[in-house]
């Protein structure tokens, strides 16, 4: 009947026109405004936290008596699954630095394995909690991605590496060449950077995971390979022996881009980004004051009023409590678990490991480096 | 007897309502089937709009909240990566990247489509042949093939097969006509000198001269009834037009061969592996599936026509070409065009083995800050596109074919 369905019609326009009016709604409205009503109602699961934070995620660490770490199983020396299954790493001792600053236990660690396509996806849906992948801290991250960067652990470099019987000295040789980089990296975007800024001609092939990329490289499908100094580093380490091992591979000389990697947690947590964020100066104060895993137990008993308000030790009544949410001597915590950050570098990315690289800028700032951590008062 | 004007209820119908006054012509709107009809479905519509409101409320707030774009103001951002083999420069924006990843999958699909169509009509053909061997082959391929998952295939042809041909720099040449490497496999091509344009209209006169002498000869065979041999008189027209065309006007077009240098070959026309691997991969398999189909469709012609065109003495092939196959291709068309649609979507796999169709692209996008809700709702966006064209085109053909009696 006619009038029934002009009724209907009516009805049914009513019906879109509510939810045009609601969709633009949301999509006008900027960063600092709210979401829709019902945005607002709805938001139960995730407490009062706004853009100051209340310190859901360190509350919910706490309780839940672990750390969800996003780490990377692939990069030798930086965070790399072992055979029996377990994680090592300069990233993987960090992740357990947290976890002992923040719970008491270094080993309330649950490692999620990620590759660079996933990592920020991961944090932005509080999948993980902190991300320590030799991620590189740039703009868009902190910004659009809604990451935030914590103190840099690792100040890296881009490099490019080659087989030794290749005939590339430098850059300027692969005009033309197909060069093989991770999809989802900072190296990819600088590769592109630098290339075009020097009119280099190039064809890249991507991929999402170091495996199938280091046998393309291995095949000959690709002319070099460009990724993190200490990236490559890691690789031409655990480089096979059927293909010449170590000395199969040749880096240059050339640094394309700085990259400074250091751990990310997500915004909106301040408390959580503070915790995280003094785990890692703990390490850094205590190299400084010369503080290792040995000598802890006598560090203890030290007369300098500066030690011992770092590993918190009562100078005159109570320990010092900086209001980070975490536990007065949670330093000691620290550095029991993984030492201070030069025994973290030498093990994993040192002297003392495969890798054996230099301190360079990752020296102290006493040294003529950049690692330098406030004071802790 | 009966009016024109207001209408007056037969007498029987009268005189009935007279007797019983409590009958009703309209049942009160709440009793009303109709009415009620209408209205659930309003309600229903309104709960799903507002459930749909809620979702996106919840999704935009809590992106907000997180600091992350809730807009699509991502797709005017510089690109910053690169994508071979094509002129996309990384300072174009991200939404003319998609584009590019687009015409990746377009030429896929469509290369795909036809080369599946292909090779499923013959091996669907071959699998009825009475030849032993013929049959047993066409089964084995089939039988092999539908039962394996493409993802596997693909990787099997790209990790298995083309990345494990030599590579470039250890003699790749074919006769210096191709190359033939794990960088991907080069063919000659055409590539213009000069004189282009009147080469092209010269081509178009051919073209349409060739057309008339087709027409012509067909009125010929109508009239006369001598066999048309039209495609042999078009042909040959083609052919003699096309060289005076390419002499005429100065030889424009010249073979382009591919010339090894250290790291590449310029020159020719590049397949490279990942789509090689892609597009063997998604033929193959898609093939296996469009053959069954076309196995099915040819046995679901009733075998009655097949007696009655043997009986007037055809032949095998000429059965097959003019009786069975027309009939046995509007049975098909709605499957095919499914597999068509299946093909399309399997180009995604490409991302497995690093071919930048739209899939990788908007991959990478995210990867390097797109906002991932926005992102994936275009590549649906895009995927719809194409499938609703592929749809379209089956669905026209067979709603030309169909037979109207059901």
């Amino acid at each position: 009947m006619p009038r029934m369905r002009f009724t209907f019609a009516a009805l049914l326009v009513a019906v879109f026109a509510l939810a045009a009016a609601g969709c633009l709604h949301s999509d006008s409205e900027d960063e600092g405004g709210g979401g829709s009503d019902t945005a607002a109602q709805e938001d139960t699961g995730t407490g009062a936290g706004g853009a100051g934070g209340e310190g859901e995620v360190l509350a919910a660490v706490k309780e839940r008596g672990n750390v969800v770490c996003g780490v990377n199983e692939a990069v030798p020396g930086f965070g790399v699954a072992t055979e029996a299954g377990e994680f090592e790493g300069f990233d993987i001792d960090y992740c357990r630095a947290i976890a002992a600053a923040v719970l008491g236990d270094a080993e309330a660690v649950e490692f999620t394995p990620l590759t660079a396509e996933q990592r920020f996806t991961a944090l932005q849906s509080g999948e993980i909690d902190v991300l320590v992948r030799n991620t590189t801290y740039t703009a868009s991250r902190d910004g659009a991605e809604g990451a935030r960067f914590l103190h840099t652990t690792y100040y890296d470099g881009q490099g490019m590496m080659v087989k030794s019987d290749s005939e590339f000295q430098e850059l300027a040789d692969l005009g033309g060449a197909t060069i093989c980089v991770l999809s989802g990296t900072t190296t990819e975007l600088n590769l592109e950077t630098v290339f075009q800024a020097q009119g280099i001609e190039y064809t890249p092939l991507t991929f999402e995971e170091a495996d199938p990329l280091q046998a393309a490289f291995i095949e000959g499908r690709c002319d070099a390979w460009t990724s993190d100094l200490s990236q490559l580093a890691g690789i031409r380490s655990a480089w096979p022996e059927a293909q010449g091992g170590p000395e199969g591979l040749r880096l240059f000389e050339d640094v394309l881009s700085k990259e400074p990697l250091g751990p990310a947690v997500r915004d909106g947590d301040d408390d959580w980004a503070d915790a995280v964020n003094w785990a890692i100066f703990a390490t850094i104060q205590a190299e400084e004051f010369e503080i290792t895993q040995d000598n802890l137990d006598e560090m203890l008993e030290s007369d300098n009023p500066d030690i011992q308000r770092l590993l918190g030790q009562p100078v005159e009544g109570e320990p010092f409590d900086a209001g980070l949410g975490l536990d007065a001597d949670f330093v000691v915590n620290v550095i029991r678990a993984v030492g201070n950050y030069g025994e973290i570098y030498d093990r994993n990315v040192g002297e003392g490991s495969a890798l054996g690289l230099e301190r360079g800028l990752n020296a102290l700032w006493t040294d003529g480096g950049l690692q330098y951590a406030p004071p802790f008062r | 007897m009966r009016g024109g004007g207001a209408r007056r209820r037969p007498a029987l119908l009268r005189s009935v309502s007279a007797a019983t006054p409590t009958v009703q012509a309209r049942p009160p709107l709440w009793r009303n089937v109709r009415v009620l009809r209408w209205a659930f479905q309003a309600v229903f519509l309104l709960g799903v709009a507002l459930f749909l409101l809620y979702l996106w409320g919840n999704l935009t707030g809590n992106l907000e909240r997180l600091g992350i774009r809730t807009d699509f103001r991502y797709l005017r951002q510089p690109a910053g990566f690169a994508i071979p083999d094509s002129d996309f420069r990384s300072s174009q924006n991200v939404f003319q990247a998609l584009l590019v990843g687009a015409k990746n999958t377009a030429t896929v699909a469509f290369l795909g489509i036809l080369l599946a169509t292909l090779l499923g009509v013959i091996v669907g053909v071959a699998r009825l042949s009475t030849n032993w061997l013929v049959r047993r082959t066409a089964a084995l391929y089939v039988e092999s093939l539908r039962n394996v998952p493409v993802l596997i295939i693909i990787i099997f042809w790209w990790a298995g097969i083309l990345l494990r041909l030599p590579p470039l720099d250890e003699g790749s040449d074919v006769f210096g006509v191709l190359s033939i490497s794990n960088r991907g496999l080069v063919l000659p091509s055409l590539e213009r000198t000069s004189g282009i344009g009147v080469f092209l209209v010269a081509l178009a006169l051919t073209a349409a001269a060739a057309a008339a002498v087709a027409v012509w000869r067909t009125r010929r065979f109508d009239a006369t009834g001598e066999p048309h041999r039209r495609v042999l008189w078009a042909g040959g027209v083609l052919l003699v037009g096309l060289t005076l065309a390419f002499l005429a006007s100065g030889r424009p077009l010249g073979l382009s061969l591919p010339e090894q240098s250290q790291f590449s070959t310029a020159g020719g026309f590049r397949f490279n592996p990942e789509f090689a691997a892609l597009l063997i991969a998604l033929v193959l398999y898609t093939a296996s599936h469009i053959a069954e189909i076309v196995r099915g469709s040819i046995l679901a012609v009733s075998s009655g026509q097949s007696e009655a065109a043997s009986a007037l003495g055809l032949s095998g092939f000429q059965r097959l070409r003019y009786v069975v196959l027309p009939q046995a291709f509007r049975i098909s068309v709605p499957p095919v065009g499914n597999q068509y649609l299946n093909l399309t979507k399997n180009s995604s796999l490409g991302i497995a083995i690093g071919y930048y169709e739209m899939t990788r692209v908007t991959g990478i996008s995210i990867s390097q800050g797109g906002p991932a809700p926005q992102a994936i709702l275009v590549l649906m966006l895009f995927y719809l596109c194409f499938s609703l064209f592929i749809a379209l085109v089956t669905g026209l053909i067979n709603r030309r074919l169909e037979i109207k009696a059901r």
